[in-house]
């Protein structure tokens, strides 16, 4: 049991927890000390020396001190006083202090609240100018040296929040600053463009460009008055107390015009929330929280920077109507009154199961909510579907089989805790870049082991402590095999088999034939590698494993799923903090969307619509009666269509005419599609094919709620009005559903969560009141609001409480001719969004990755006569796609990489066929296959210079403080107060 | 059969549509806000009246230069000092207690009266006239009252002065620990 220390402060006696350090202690004992360069979320840093106190009669510093039993500390010296007051100097003289025209001055600024705590007047070394430009270079932020106090929060973050390892301090320099990479321009290295820097920068340093001349009154002042006027206020700030006072003011006053919302994001299923501030229909900045609960001060680029579409001039505000070989802009009365009247006749005649529904996996839970329940209540058709069909329903249905809810085990915590991640088929830091942090970060700082299992060496691959290769389409053969090898081996959890799993036996003998020998030729990796992944998986006490489209894009994608679950209950790996399966969901909300029944078999909260009793609780609350057999699912609705029996379609946040795979015969459905409308904020490639297109608003221009990929239901509050006449999606199902004639009343997205909360026992306990801010609940949730962080902790959720091992088998990868020489694979960038709908309109983005590219190995490109710029074409089966190469050793052999970010003639899903997962339909897309034909043999490179991915990062652990101690000028403020006392005695 | 298309019709608004859309939005605007406005008109009336209307379109007309000018005035060390001094002295008079000066401005304004009456002469005051001015009451007041205001100026108020002193030299700081009735480190 920890003893409690005793101790004294300022003559005070009292007791303090261990493991703390004295200036954690003084905090949270509300004593008030400077810390500039103290961040709660980075740790002490200690460059900036301002947080010395006196500890047993030394001075220290109180952020990287310990507190020990019986110590003596004493904040209130005139000694410790006048040491703060040494150290505060030497930042002034980095930083020139103009507040009122800084747009820093937000009230946030560490060094103006400083200064003013501190009661400093005026400063004894005066401030320099440092013999650097200002760096612009970047498209979304700037680093002004002659503000920066070398601080080391933007290194720190940079090195070892983000794990960029982009920036440094160089201590060896007169003047030292902060450098990217080797000393190049920012926009030249290999920044990724995460913000952290800005994020944590304590002053106006390193400033997202958003604020510049935006957030203050004075400061959007042309650049030759602006200069005087920082010698005015300089000139007046000799005696600074008073006049910061006048900047307080300023400060108060810019509250009105700038507004700070809170929101979650949509770029993928991390779910980082965070602050926006706008002024007007302008984007000042993302300003993330340490008490996001998903991802705190985290972002990547797309987060932080990435909401240009918001007011792009070519957002939807009208409706649309299709007439002759254009679309006419029209009011919303006519659109709706044209889609009551057909969706009304194709009922009639066709019955309800002519039509079909599909939600979005971008949209919020209420908007799932109520589009299923138009589907089943007011026409009455399962025939619901979303887009997580395409992605992560393999995970899903791998999870039922085995440990009963469909997703991941525990959080983002966990992954970080883990001592070994496992993560498959998953290109961690471009797909789920704030999560990949994490990893990142336990890996290099505290001893988290980290094995790879992928195509393509990509970061995770490159940090990981163990890659291996596999044969596409065959991780559920080594998975297998090293399941059998851990029980062989009788490393297996004998405890937790026999307390909490059933069906060991029939599993054992299923997995006979997945010998090492046999997995080796399957697979490609040795059975040395084979047998590390097992010792390690043996020798780790918490195992976390990380999946995504590499896994579930397969005809066997349910399988390895399943494979992978399955070994994580044979050793024990679930239901214990830091272990579990984490199948990482692509969109924000995929989670939710499944969840709130947008499919075409489960009515909200993954209740069976074949079971009686779940529809006559549904139709208890709905009042009507509802349709029992399952619906189709996307895949199977392209093909009603074809086959002549799907008459019309009503689809919001998709853009299933691109995404979907074997596009070709997609969109060829939708041309046949009797009555078609699509509800987007721009018109995508699947609005183009609609009778009516309804603008839709984007999650900043309303609310609602998100449920990330941690089971983390949060709340996200509405920043802007809806552009022009667009409306919020739940707005306009109800109008649809209204004019059906529903009746339904809800006048805020809280009402339809009211609702649902009563039907889904998972949601239980959620309210708005219970998601207030950044508060967040991770599902289940009972009744009385406990939710359950880490799944699995009292039972599994099956009728007898034990987990299941559930047997599966091999499904080889599809055959293609033999002329069909190259495996394509695909998936995501960084910067870019899905089809680039939404990141495309970045002006900064695109200066930097501003077109698709095709990753060719250095082999492929001697073997082929390929350079940078060689423009190709891609023939498959199915289609053919026009690209231009980008030669890198990411990818190996006859392997490439298409991202799937385009829309035009290098769209991934031209060459993909209609092959799915045999138990869910998900599309295979990861088992395609072409030939390659060079169609220019020069070109310009689709990768700019100035793309991240050529920069030279310089790891290391921090912002190595020690060589600011090394240098000659370095005196600790600590040693000058004594040295000063002896001369005076 | 519908193909995929993707160019828009517009809805444009005809001109007259759309100032009849204009005006019916600042009329919906104007009947929303009736009474300010009417007071409004009012003080823009007083402002035409004055002249002020013509200077205000002067200096937003030409902002930027404006202010350039102001700015360069300004950036000057007496204007400099002029803001300076006038933030000191807005400090300094809040320490004033007004209630311990009255009774001393009321008697240096009579003093004043009296020498306003005084008359330019040559007469000449002796260290006896000095003495035996001590005898008249009112002189004695003045001159007790002068040598305590003497005696209070001697004081060392150094460590009150906020202009030149580092944190640590402040007062505040000085006092012993139970000196202080509040700690200066608690947050408020």
């Amino acid at each position: 049991m920890p003893a409690s220390l005793n101790i004294k402060i300022n003559g005070i006696e009292m007791n303090a927890k261990q493991d703390q350090t004295v200036l954690q202690l003084l905090n949270d004992s509300s004593i008030e000390i400077p810390q500039v360069c103290f961040h709660p979320s980075l740790g002490a840093i200690e460059t900036c020396d301002t947080c010395i106190v006196s500890v047993n009669g030394e001075f220290v510093r109180s952020c990287s001190t310990k507190i020990k039993d019986g110590d003596v500390i004493d904040t209130v010296d005139p000694d410790v006083k006048q040491a703060q007051t040494i150290a505060m100097d030497k930042i002034l003289f980095n930083h020139e202090l103009y507040c009122t025209v800084c747009d820093y001055n937000n009230g946030g600024c560490e060094i103006h609240n400083t200064v003013k705590a501190m009661k400093i007047n005026h400063q004894s070394i005066p401030f320099d100018q440092k013999p650097y430009e200002k760096d612009e270079s970047h498209p979304f932020y700037r680093y002004d040296p002659d503000q920066c106090i070398l601080c080391g929060r933007c290194v720190e973050a940079c090195q070892d929040v983000q794990v960029t390892e982009t920036l440094t301090i160089d201590w060896e320099r007169q003047r030292p600053r902060v450098i990217w990479d080797k000393d190049v321009p920012i926009n030249e290295s290999s920044c990724v463009s995460c913000g952290h820097c800005s994020t944590v920068c304590p002053c106006n340093a390193m400033m997202e460009k958003g604020m510049e001349g935006e957030a203050g009154f004075l400061t959007g002042i042309a650049k030759n008055t602006l200069r005087p006027m920082i010698e005015i206020t300089k000139n007046v700030e000799t005696g600074y107390g008073s006049i910061l006072a006048i900047s307080d003011m300023e400060a108060a006053m810019r509250e009105e015009k700038i507004k700070k919302t809170k929101t979650v994001c949509t770029y993928c299923g991390v779910g980082c929330s965070f602050d926006v501030w706008t002024k007007g229909r302008e984007i000042l900045k993302v300003e993330p929280q340490a008490e996001a609960p998903a991802n705190g001060i985290s972002t990547c680029v797309k987060g932080k920077f990435g909401w240009d579409f918001v007011n792009n001039e070519e957002r939807l505000t009208k409706p649309l109507i299709r007439e002759g070989d254009s679309f006419r802009e029209a009011e919303w009365d006519e659109a709706l009154d044209l889609i009551t009247r057909k969706f009304s006749e194709i009922k009639e005649q066709h019955g309800p199961d002519a039509m079909s529904f599909i939600t979005s996996s971008k949209c919020t839970n209420e908007e799932s909510y109520l589009m299923q329940k138009l589907g089943r209540a007011v026409i009455g058709t399962n025939n619901i579907d979303n887009c997580s069909r395409y992605c992560q329903t393999p995970a899903t249905v791998g999870l039922f089989r085995t440990v009963g809810y469909g997703g991941d085990a525990g959080s983002i915590e966990d992954i970080k805790n883990s001592e070994l991640v496992l993560i498959i088929g998953s290109n961690t830091s471009e797909s789920h870049p704030v999560l990949s942090t994490r990893v990142k970060r336990s890996q290099k700082l505290n001893g988290q082991k980290v094995i790879v299992a992928d195509l393509r060496e990509h970061e995770m691959a490159e940090r990981s402590d163990l890659f291996v290769r596999p044969r596409a389409g065959t991780d559920m053969v080594w998975l297998s095999a090293i399941t059998k090898y851990i029980i062989d081996q009788g490393w297996a959890d004998e405890k937790f088999l026999q307390e909490k799993v059933n069906g060991l036996e029939e599993f054992v003998s299923n997995l006979e034939k997945y010998t090492l020998k046999f997995a080796e030729e399957t697979t490609g990796i040795s059975i040395d590698n084979l047998i590390k992944m097992a010792e390690m998986i043996h020798e780790a006490n918490s195992v976390s494993a990380l999946w995504a489209m590499g896994v579930t894009q397969h005809l066997g994608g349910s399988d390895t799923s399943t494979a992978i679950s399955n070994l994580l209950l044979v050793t024990g790996n679930y239901a214990k903090p830091g272990a579990g399966a984490y199948p990482l969901r692509g969109h924000n909300n995929v989670q939710g969307a499944g969840d709130f029944g947008s499919s075409p078999d489960n009515l909200p909260g993954y209740q069976k619509v074949s079971d009686p009793d779940v529809r006559k609780k549904f139709e208890k609350a709905w009042g009507v009666k509802l349709p029992e057999k399952a619906g189709l699912n996307n895949h199977e609705m392209v093909e009603g269509i074809h086959e002549g029996q799907l008459k019309a379609m009503y689809l919001k946040g998709e853009d299933m005419g691109l995404v979907d795979s074997n596009i070709n015969y997609v969109q060829a459905a939708f041309e046949k599609l009797d009555f078609f409308v699509v509800q987007d904020i721009f018109l995508s490639r699947t609005a183009e094919f609609a009778d009516v297109v309804l603008p839709a608003s984007p999650s900043l221009e309303k609310e609602g709620t998100f449920t990330n990929t941690e089971r983390r239901i949060q709340r996200l509050y509405q920043a802007f009005e809806p552009l022009g006449d667009s409306k919020p999606d739940w707005q306009i199902i109800i109008e649809v559903a209204n004019r059906l004639g529903a009746g339904w009343t809800y006048t805020h997205p809280s009402e339809i969560m009211a609702e649902a909360a009563k039907l889904m026992p998972l949601y239980a306990g959620v309210t708005y009141e219970r998601l207030e801010g950044y508060k967040s609940l991770q599902w289940p949730v009972a009744e009385d609001g406990t939710d359950s962080p880490l799944l699995y902790t009292e039972s599994f959720p099956f009728p007898d409480g034990k987990a299941r091992l559930y047997p599966v088998d091999w499904t080889p990868a599809l055959e293609f001719p033999i002329e069909y020489d190259i495996h394509v694979n695909n998936g995501r960038l960084l910067e870019h969004f899905h089809e680039g709908n939404m990141t495309y309109k970045s002006k900064g983005i695109s200066s930097k990755t501003p077109e698709v590219f095709l990753e060719v190995s250095p082999d492929l490109a001697k073997e082929r006569g390929l350079k940078d710029g060689t423009l190709v074409r891609l023939t498959s089966p199915y289609g053919n796609v026009k690209v231009k190469c980008h030669i890198t050793d990411r990818v190996k052999g006859k392997e490439v990489y298409l991202p799937m970010n385009d829309r035009g003639e290098a769209a991934i899903n031209l060459l993909t066929s209609s092959y799915a997962d045999k138990d869910t339909d998900t599309p295979a897309y990861k088992e395609t296959k072409v030939k390659l034909e060079i169609l220019s043999e020069e070109g310009s490179n689709p990768l700019p210079r100035i793309n991240h991915r050529y920069g030279n990062p310089q790891p290391q652990i921090g912002v190595n403080v020690q060589k600011k101690w090394a240098r000659k000028d370095y005196i600790f403020p600590g040693e000058m107060v004594k040295k000063e006392r002896k001369q005076h005695g | 059969m519908a193909k995929a298309i993707n160019n828009i019709k517009r809805f444009e608004l005809s001109p007259e549509d759309k100032r009849q859309k204009d005006l019916e939005e600042v009329e919906n605007a104007l009947i929303d806000n009736k009474e300010s406005i009417l007071e409004l008109l009012t003080a823009v009336g007083h402002m035409h009246d004055r002249g002020i209307l013509s200077l205000l379109n002067g200096l937003f007309g030409q902002g930027d230069k404006v202010l350039n000018v102001l700015v360069k005035a300004v950036d000057k060390p007496e204007a400099t000092n002029t803001i300076k001094n006038l933030l000191l002295m807005v400090g300094t008079l809040g320490t004033i207690n007004v209630q311990q000066l009255e009774p001393l401005l009321l008697k240096l304004n009579s003093g004043v009266a009296r020498v306003a009456e005084y008359k330019e002469t040559d007469e000449k005051t002796s260290y006896f006239d000095l003495v035996k001015a001590l005898k008249d009451p009112e002189v004695n007041r003045a001159v007790t009252l002068l040598i305590t205001f003497l005696k209070g100026m001697g004081e060392d108020t150094s460590a009150m002065e906020r202009n030149t002193q580092l944190p640590e030299d402040q007062k505040m700081h000085k006092m012993e620990k139970s000196e202080r009735d509040v700690p200066p480190n608690k947050r408020e």
